[in-house]
């Protein structure tokens, strides 16, 4: 089985192993058409992390859209019964690139639970986020962050929506600087702006960041957050993950959909996020009723680049012919050699560059190793 | 190792003056030479030299660590990047720039000429403002003088060139400044190397 692994360009090998490690915690595979009605995602739209939709007619006349997104598409539509509804999935979304304004497919794996989510599922859930990341690089970290920090703080505070806007920038991008120059230029009393970049600006190991963030809430909903944050805590703790979540509050999605802890996951070859998720009831709750969920989603489209496979060779034989020998006799010895476990090529000419660990060319029914 | 992405020119000359001054010099990059890449193992950083607004494309990338890099490149772009500091060095601002006997006429689109379409035209949304952008890459100051644009968005330092071409700064938008910026991974993985040398630029900054 490694063998055949190995042969597996990193995406594919990964989406092996995900889809494997997902089963074995007891979740189902979910498939999905590849389009949907294009209104239900224009409805969703600040979900959506990208805003282009790629959109066509089908033959009735309805406006489709190919899937910018997963978890909507399971949220509205996965069969909810008494039970716990556990997913992964294994799916393309066509979504706009911010380098080139063009569309993409990528493909992206997940798992999404749906129900009454306790303490108990929001670890599974980063667990499998966790170990999903070490499938894809041992040097991984899984940054976590909770909803009601930032978000509540800034309820607190009487100024515009743009503000807000801009304040909730500055703190993804860890920007102190201008983070307070816009505090100051809007009037948040001071105690407050220290709170906003000290809050900001935490950044260690969830374990030994705890007892700071306890010290620093400053609200219900905070200190509600610590908990939540501090039963993870306990529950991971002792796992070989425990040393791998970081608390970093610069993490923060829609306040419209998200609640509850979130995070996002980095490895060490790829330059940005690799994995985002977190507890998302307000989506949930738009579109079913009575439901919580949580989940999360790894981006696989760009890791063959970052992990690039050396392969010393192309094939392990490579043989060259002239048009003159014998078919049935070539065939033959090429099903041979398969036969015994070799990969091999067969060819006119050897191709530019091509790289075999024995070279032969056959002749008169037989093979010559070339030098 | 860091890998350090430094603006080539000016802003560079006075970023890699503070660095060096923190402790982490590279003597070869003085070497009179086109080398673009330049390498102090003891110090454990790698300086690359490139383009002032390829500086953020190569740390989004990951193909550097952090660098220094003009706000107006990272309010002009979107860049999925951390930015740690302002290190208050390259400080000018972003302009609306008239001829000195402009009126603004509100009865129709305003004709913008810059070479930082986006700026201008957040700018202009902020204000409600209806506007056509005419992108420039260069000599912005010549398109309300040649009657090709109505007012110029552009970077002004001490404002000698608007005021040898006969143009006023008519609107601040905002200031500018070099910034330290980081890849979010490098952030992730590099932390201890980053934040020491954050901390060590914010002393000398103080001073």
């Amino acid at each position: 089985m490694n063998e055949f692994l190995s042969t597996l360009s990193k995406e594919d090998r990964l989406n092996y192993e995900l889809s494997m490690l997902y089963k074995q915690w007891g979740y189902k595979e979910y498939r999905m058409a590849k389009f949907e009605e294009y209104s239900f995602y224009s409805d969703n739209r600040d979900f959506l992390s990208s805003s282009g939709i790629l959109a066509f007619n089908n033959s009735d006349g309805r406006l489709m859209a190919l899937k910018p997104d997963i978890t909507l598409s399971i949220v509205k539509n996965a069969k909810l019964t008494d039970a716990l509804t556990k997913l992964y999935y294994n799916e393309s979304v066509f979504r706009m690139t911010e380098s080139s304004n063009d569309f993409k497919e990528i493909r992206q794996t997940g798992v999404e639970v749906l129900g009454k989510i306790d303490s108990y599922l929001v670890s599974e859930v980063l667990m499998l986020a966790a170990k999903s990341l070490r499938t894809i690089d041992e040097k991984y970290v899984l940054c976590v962050s909770h909803m009601s920090f930032i978000p509540s703080l800034l309820a607190e505070m009487k100024i515009s929506e743009n503000a807000k806007k801009e304040i909730i920038s500055c703190i993804r991008g860890k920007n102190s600087h201008d983070l307070k120059a816009i505090c100051d230029r809007c009037g948040v009393d001071e105690e407050k702006t220290e709170l906003l970049i000290r809050l900001s600006g935490i950044n260690g190991r969830l374990s030994s960041t705890l007892a700071e963030l306890s010290a620093l809430a400053s609200n219900d909903e905070m200190k509600t957050a610590c908990k939540e944050l501090g039963f993870l805590d306990e529950a991971l703790a002792g796992t070989d993950i425990a040393e791998k979540l970081y608390i970093d509050l610069s993490v923060l999605n829609n306040t419209e959909y998200y609640n509850g802890i979130i995070f996002q996951g980095y490895v060490e070859k790829a330059p940005k996020a690799v994995l985002s998720g977190g507890r998302y009831d307000k989506l949930a709750a738009k579109l079913r009723e009575s439901t919580q969920a949580i989940g999360f989603a790894v981006y696989l489209d760009n890791l063959n680049l970052y992990y690039r496979k050396e392969r010393e060779y192309d094939s392990d034989i490579l043989i060259l012919f002239d048009s003159d020998s014998s078919s049935v006799s070539l065939l033959s010895t090429v099903e041979s050699f398969v036969s015994k476990g070799f990969s091999v090529r067969v060819e006119h000419n050897a191709p530019e560059g091509y790289k075999a660990k024995t070279v032969y060319s056959f002749e008169n029914g037989a093979l010559r190793e070339v030098k | 190792m860091l890998n350090i992405a430094l603006p080539k020119g000016r802003l560079g000359d006075k970023v890699y003056e503070l660095f060096a001054s923190v402790g982490y010099d590279c003597s070869e990059i003085y070497s009179d030479n086109r080398k673009l890449v330049f390498e102090n193992k003891e110090n454990g950083v790698r300086y690359l030299l490139v383009k002032p607004s390829d500086v953020a494309i190569y740390i989004a990338h990951g193909a550097a660590d952090i660098g220094v890099v003009g706000k107006d490149i990272l309010e002009e772009g979107n860049f999925d990047i951390y930015e740690l500091l302002d290190l208050n060095l390259g400080k000018c601002n972003m302009c609306v720039a008239a001829p000195n006997d402009y009126v603004e006429d509100f009865d129709r689109p305003l004709r913008v000429a810059t070479k930082f379409v986006n700026i201008a035209k957040n700018y202009y949304i902020s204000l409600n403002r209806e506007i056509e952008i005419i992108k420039l890459n260069g000599s912005i100051e010549i398109a309300p003088i040649l009657g090709l644009s109505d007012v110029i968005v552009d970077i002004v330092e001490s404002g000698k060139t608007l005021q040898e071409n006969n143009l006023r700064v008519y609107e601040k938008i905002m200031p500018i400044s070099a910034r330290l910026i980081a890849n979010k991974s490098s952030y992730k993985f590099k932390n201890d190397d980053i934040d020491t040398l954050m901390e060590k630029l914010k002393k000398e900054l103080a001073k």
